[in-house]
C-alpha cells in the first residue's frame, strides 16, 4: 500500500496563534491597502469601461500602440500584450470615477463610443483610404457578402468558396496575405476578383466588450447578492446538520478565505471581474467542503472517544483526514494548474483565483476553522459538550 | 448492499446508456457566445420617447375633437414629460371641454386653473404605455433577427414587467457592426414631396419662402453617405411610410446597382398615385430615420410598385429589407452593454479548453492508479461515467428546450468536477484503508468505508450545490454555464462515487470465499 503519510501525529492546534497572526496580518494589510490606497481594482464588468482585443497583420511594437492611442483622450487605459509576436493586444479603458457622474447624465453609451474610438484609432490611414474607395475589409466580411462578391465569377460555387475562406480566417484570426489564399486552393481569377473588391485590413478585432455604468452597477449588485445569499445558504445548512458552533466556525473560515483572497488580489495587479466572482463562490464551496470533512470526523470521534481532551481529539481528527485533504487538494490543484497554463488569457483570471482559493481553502480548513471551533469551546464551555 | 447485484448492474447500465444516447452526438449541445463567437447585447428602451410621442398624438387628437365640436382653443404647451397645458379658451366653453375630456381622454387627469387646463398622463396608463413599448421593441428586434438569419438567437426582457432592458444574444455573428446597425435603426421610412433643395446652405433653401419654414413643411438633411449631403425642404406630412408597404424585395436599378423593390397596399397606393400624378417632374425624397436617402424625380404616375435607390451596398439593401419588413421600433434604444467575441477567439478557447480537460483527466488518472492501484481504476471508471452523465444531462436539457450552453467557464466547471468527484472516492478509499489497518476483514472494511464516509461526502457536496445554485440564480451569461456544469457534475459524482464505485467493488471482490487482500 502506497502512502503519503504514515500515521501522522502533528499537533496542529499548537500553531493556532501563529496561523491566526499570519492570516490576519495579511488581511489587515490587505484591508488597509484596499481602503486607503485603492489597491483593489474592479474590472471592466463592474466599473464600466471597455476591453478590446485586436490582432495586427504585421507586428506592431507596444510603444507604437500606446502612442497611437495617446492621441485620443482615454480615461485610464492599460495595454497588455498577448503572446510574444507583438501582434495581439488587449486594451482596457475604464471610465474614471470622477467623470462617471457626468458621463452617466450626458451619454449612456459613452463606453460603446469609447470602444469604437479605440478601434478607429488603431486602423491605419491606408485602410481608411481603401474603405473610402468602396473596398471591403476581408477580415470583417461575412459569408453572404463574400459570396456576393464571388458570385459573378464562381456562380453557385461562390457560397462554398466563401465558407472556405471564412473557415481559414477563423482558424488564423486574420488573413495575412493573398498568397495564403492561393495555398487554400483558390484560383488566380478568384484572388484577382477579391483583390479588386477587398483589401487586407491591418487589424482584426478579436473581441470587443463595453460595459456602461448602468450595466456595471447592475452586474455588481447581482454579484454581491449571489455571494451574500450563498454564504447565508451554507450557514443555514451547516446549522441544521451540525451544531451552531460548527456553523459559525465554518462561516468565519469563509470570511477569512474571501478576505485573504481579496488581499492577495489587492497586492497583485489582478482585477475583479465577473468570472472572478464565480471563482470566489466556488472557492467558498470548496473550502467549506474541506472544513466539513474535518468537522465530520470530529463529530464522529466525539462519539467514540468520550474521555479524550477536546484539543487532542481535534488534532487526531485533522491527522486522520490529512491524507484525504492533501490528496484531494492536490488533484484539484493539479487540474487547475493545467487550466492556468493551457487555458489561455480569457480564462486566466478565473483559473488563477480558483487555484489560489484551493490553496487558501485547504490551509484554512486546518489552521483557521479548527482554532475557531476551539475558541468557541473555550469561551462558551457548552454543558452538553460539542456533540450532536 | 450486497443484495440485488444484478438489479444494480442493470440500473447503472441503463443510466449510462440513457446518458450516452441523450448526449450523443455531443455536438448538439450549443456552444456559448464565448466559444462560438457572437454578441451579447443589453439595450435600454428609451420609453420616454414613446411617452413623448403619445403626448403629441393626444394633442393632435384633442385639436381634431375640438375643431369638430367647434370649440376654439388658442394654445397647447408641453410641460415636463407626460404633461401639457391647454389655454386661451373662452370661460363659457369650460363645461364642454370638461365633457369632452371625460369622454375621450380617459387616460388623463386634468385640472382647471384660470383660463387654462393642465393635463397629466395617469400613472397606470403611463406604466402600461412604457411596458407595451418595451414589448413592441422586443417583438420588432425579434423579427429583425429572425429575418437576418441568426441561428438560435435569444431575446429577453430583463427585470420583469417594469424593466426597460432587453438582452439580445446572437451566436455566431461574423459581422457584428452590421448586426448592431440592423437592430438599432429605428427604420422609419417616409416618402415626402421635395419643395426645394438640395442646397448646401439652409438659408439659401428658404429664399423663395421669405426666410421662414412654411407651416406645412420642414427641413431635412441628406444622408452624407448616400447623397451629396445638403438640405431639402419637404412636406411635413409623409405621403406614404414604411407601414404602407405590402412587400419588399431585393432588386436592381437600371445601372445594375442593388436597390430595394417595393409594392404598396391599396390605400397607400392610391395616395402615391395621386402624389405622382400631380407632381410629375418634381423630386420626391425617400427619408429613412430623418435622413434623405435619395430624391428621385417623378417621371410618371406610379401607383403600386417602385424601387428605393441610393448608394447602397448589397449588405445595406438586405438589411434595409429586413428592417422594413419588421417595422419601425416604437422608441430608440441605447446600448448598455456590448460583448462581442470574434469566432477565431472562440475557436482558440475551445482548443485550449479541450487540452485542459484532457490534461487534467490524464493527471488524475496517473495519480489515482499509481496511488490506489486497483481501487484507482475503480475511481477512474466512476469518473468516466461521471463525464458521460454530464454530457448526457446537458444533451437532455437541450432536448427539453431548456436553454443551456457550453461556455468556457462551463469547461472550467467540468475540470473542477474532475478534481472534486475524485474527492468522494478518496474519502471512501482512505476510510477503507483505516478500517483495514484496524484489523477488519476486507468485506466489512469496504462496507464501513462507504457508510462512514457517506455523511462527509453528502454534506460537502450539498454546500457546493448551494453555492452553485445562487450562481445560476444571480449570475449572468457564461457564469451560469459554469454553475450548471458544476451542479450536474457534483450530483453525478454522488451517484458514481457512492453507487457505481461500490458496485464495482462488489463485483470484483468475491462474496463467499474469504478474501485476504484488497488492491487499494
Amino acid at each position: 500500500m502506497l502512502q503519503l503519510f504514515k500515521e501522522t501525529r502533528i499537533p496542529f492546534l499548537k500553531y493556532k496563534y501563529l496561523a491566526l497572526a499570519f492570516s490576519w496580518t495579511i488581511i489587515a494589510a490587505g484591508l488597509i491597502n484596499m481602503f486607503f490606497f485603492r489597491g483593489l481594482k474592479l474590472g471592466v464588468d463592474f466599473s464600466g469601461g471597455t476591453l478590446v482585443r485586436v490582432r495586427f497583420l504585421e507586428p506592431v511594437p507596444i510603444n507604437e500602440v500606446r502612442s497611437r492611442l495617446s492621441d485620443i483622450k482615454l480615461g485610464e487605459s492599460k495595454i497588455q500584450e498577448v503572446g510574444t509576436e507583438s501582434r495581439e493586444y488587449i486594451i482596457r479603458t475604464t471610465l474614471s470615477k470622477a467623470s462617471l457622474a457626468d458621463a452617466e447624465a450626458a451619454e449612456i453609451e459613452a463606453t460603446e463610443i469609447m470602444a469604437n474610438r479605440v478601434i478607429d484609432t488603431l486602423v491605419t490611414d491606408e485602410d481608411r483610404r481603401a474603405a473610402q474607395a468602396g473596398l471591403q475589409d476581408i477580415s470583417s466580411l461575412d459569408q453572404n457578402s463574400l459570396a456576393f462578391i464571388l458570385e459573378p465569377l464562381l456562380l453557385e460555387d461562390a457560397s462554398a468558396q466563401a465558407r472556405k475562406i471564412l473557415d481559414f480566417r477563423v482558424e488564423r484570426g486574420v488573413i495575412r496575405s493573398w498568397n495564403e489564399l492561393r495555398d487554400l486552393g483558390l484560383g488566380q481569377d478568384t484572388i484577382d476578383r477579391l483583390k479588386e473588391r477587398c483589401y487586407l485590413g491591418s487589424l482584426a478585432v478579436l473581441s470587443k466588450e463595453s460595459v456602461g455604468p448602468i450595466a456595471g452597477d447592475y452586474l455588481w449588485n447581482r454579484a454581491r447578492l449571489a455571494i451574500i445569499y450563498a454564504l447565508l445558504g451554507m450557514l443555514i445548512y451547516m446549522a441544521v446538520r451540525f451544531k451552531l458552533a460548527y456553523g459559525v466556525s465554518a462561516l468565519l473560515t469563509l470570511f477569512h478565505d474571501v478576505l485573504l483572497t481579496l488581499s492577495v488580489f489587492s497586492f497583485t495587479s489582478r482585477e475583479i471581474n465577473l468570472p472572478v466572482i464565480a471563482a470566489f463562490l466556488t472557492l467558498v464551496g470548496y473550502s467549506i467542503n474541506d472544513t466539513i470533512v474535518i468537522f465530520d470526523r470530529i463529530r464522529d470521534n466525539l462519539k467514540i472517544l468520550r474521555k479524550a481532551q477536546f484539543e487532542d481529539l481535534m488534532n487526531l481528527s485533522i491527522n486522520q483526514t490529512l491524507s484525504r485533504t492533501i490528496i484531494t487538494g492536490g488533484t484539484t490543484m493539479l487540474s487547475l494548474v493545467v487550466l492556468v497554463l493551457f487555458g489561455g488569457q480569457v480564462i486566466n483570471d478565473f483559473a488563477f483565483t480558483l487555484l489560489l482559493g484551493i490553496i487558501i481553502g485547504t490551509y484554512s480548513s486546518i489552521f483557521q476553522s479548527c482554532p475557531f471551533l476551539y475558541f468557541w469551546w473555550k469561551i462558551f464551555k457548552p454543558k452538553k459538550g460539542m456533540r450532536k | 448492499m450486497r443484495r440485488n447485484l444484478l438489479a444494480r448492474v442493470i440500473l447503472v447500465l441503463v443510466v449510462i446508456g440513457t446518458a450516452f444516447i441523450l448526449g450523443w452526438p455531443p455536438k448538439k449541445i450549443p456552444l456559448g457566445l464565448d466559444l462560438a463567437g457572437g454578441m451579447h447585447l443589453v439595450f435600454q428602451v428609451q420609453t420616454d420617447d414613446a411617452v413623448e410621442i403619445y403626448v403629441d398624438q393626444t394633442i393632435g387628437r384633442l385639436k381634431e375633437l375640438l375643431s369638430r365640436k367647434k370649440i376654439p382653443v388658442g394654445a397647447f404647451t408641453k410641460k415636463e414629460l407626460g404633461r401639457f397645458t391647454m389655454s386661451q379658451f373662452s370661460p363659457d366653453d369650460e363645461g364642454k371641454i370638461r365633457d369632452l375630456l371625460d369622454e375621450y381622454l380617459r387616460d388623463w387627469d386634468y385640472g382647471f386653473t384660470a383660463g387654462a387646463v393642465n393635463l397629466t398622463l395617469r400613472h397606470a396608463a403611463e406604466r402600461t404605455l412604457r411596458s407595451e413599448t418595451v414589448d413592441q421593441a422586443l417583438a420588432t428586434i425579434n423579427n429583425r433577427v429572425d429575418l437576418f438569419g441568426v441561428s438560435e438567437p435569444t431575446i429577453q426582457r430583463q427585470g420583469g414587467a417594469e424593466g426597460d432592458r432587453l438582452v439580445v444574444e446572437l451566436p455566431g455573428i461574423s459581422n457584428p457592426e452590421r448586426a448592431m446597425n440592423l437592430i438599432r435603426t429605428t427604420a422609419l421610412l417616409e416618402w415626402k414631396l421635395v419643395h426645394a433643395g438640395p442646397v448646401a446652405e439652409e438659408a439659401a433653401l428658404l429664399q423663395n419662402f421669405g426666410g421662414q419654414v412654411p407651416e406645412d413643411m420642414e427641413v431635412v438633411k441628406g444622408d452624407p453617405k448616400k447623397t451629396e449631403g445638403g438640405y431639402y425642404l419637404v412636406s411635413r406630412v409623409a405621403t406614404i411610410t414604411g407601414q404602407d408597404l405590402s412587400s419588399v424585395n431585393l432588386d436592381r436599378d437600371e445601372m445594375d446597382n442593388p436597390a430595394v423593390g417595393f409594392e404598396l397596399k391599396p390605400e397607400g397606393s392610391a395616395r402615391f398615385a395621386r402624389l405622382t400624378e400631380e407632381n410629375i417632374g418634381k423630386p420626391v425624397a425617400i427619408i429613412l430615420d430623418g435622413k434623405v436617402q435619395s430624391a428621385p424625380t417623378i417621371q410618371d404616375r406610379i401607383s403600386d410598385r417602385g424601387i428605393i435607390r441610393g448608394r447602397f451596398s448589397i449588405a445595406e439593401v438586405r438589411d434595409l429589407i429586413v428592417t422594413l419588413k419588421s417595422g419601425a421600433l416604437p422608441a430608440s434604444i441605447k446600448i448598455l452593454e456590448n460583448r462581442t467575441i470574434g469566432p477565431s477567439l472562440g475557436a482558440d478557447s475551445i482548443h485550449r479548453g479541450l487540452i485542459a480537460i484532457l490534461a487534467s483527466f490524464l493527471i488524475t488518472l496517473v495519480f489515482m492508479v499509481f496511488y490506489y492501484r486497483g481501487a484507482g481504476v475503480n475511481a477512474l471508471v466512476a469518473l468516466l461515467f461521471n463525464l458521460i452523465i454530464i454530457v448526457g444531462t446537458l444533451g437532455a436539457l437541450v432536448t427539453m428546450k431548456i436553454p443551456v450552453s457550453l461556455t468556457l467557464p462551463g469547461i472550467a466547471g467540468i475540470i473542477l468536477t474532475i478534481g472534486m468527484s475524485v474527492d468522494a472516492n478518496v474519502l471512501i478509499f482512505e476510510r477503507i484503508r483505516e478500517e483495514l489497518k484496524s484489523g477488519r476483514s476486507v468485506l466489512s472494511s469496504i462496507g464501513f468505508g462507504f457508510s462512514r464516509a457517506l455523511s462527509a461526502i453528502v454534506d460537502s457536496n450539498v454546500t457546493t450545490v448551494i453555492a452553485a445554485f445562487f450562481l445560476i440564480q444571480w449570475g449572468t451569461g457564461p457564469i451560469k454555464g459554469f454553475a450548471v456544469t458544476l451542479i450536474i457534475g457534483v450530483c453525478a459524482s454522488l451517484f458514481t462515487a457512492i453507487f457505481v464505485s461500490r458496485l464495482i467493488f462488489d463485483l470484483v471482490v468475491p462474496r463467499h470465499r474469504k478474501v485476504e487482500k484488497l488492491s487499494i
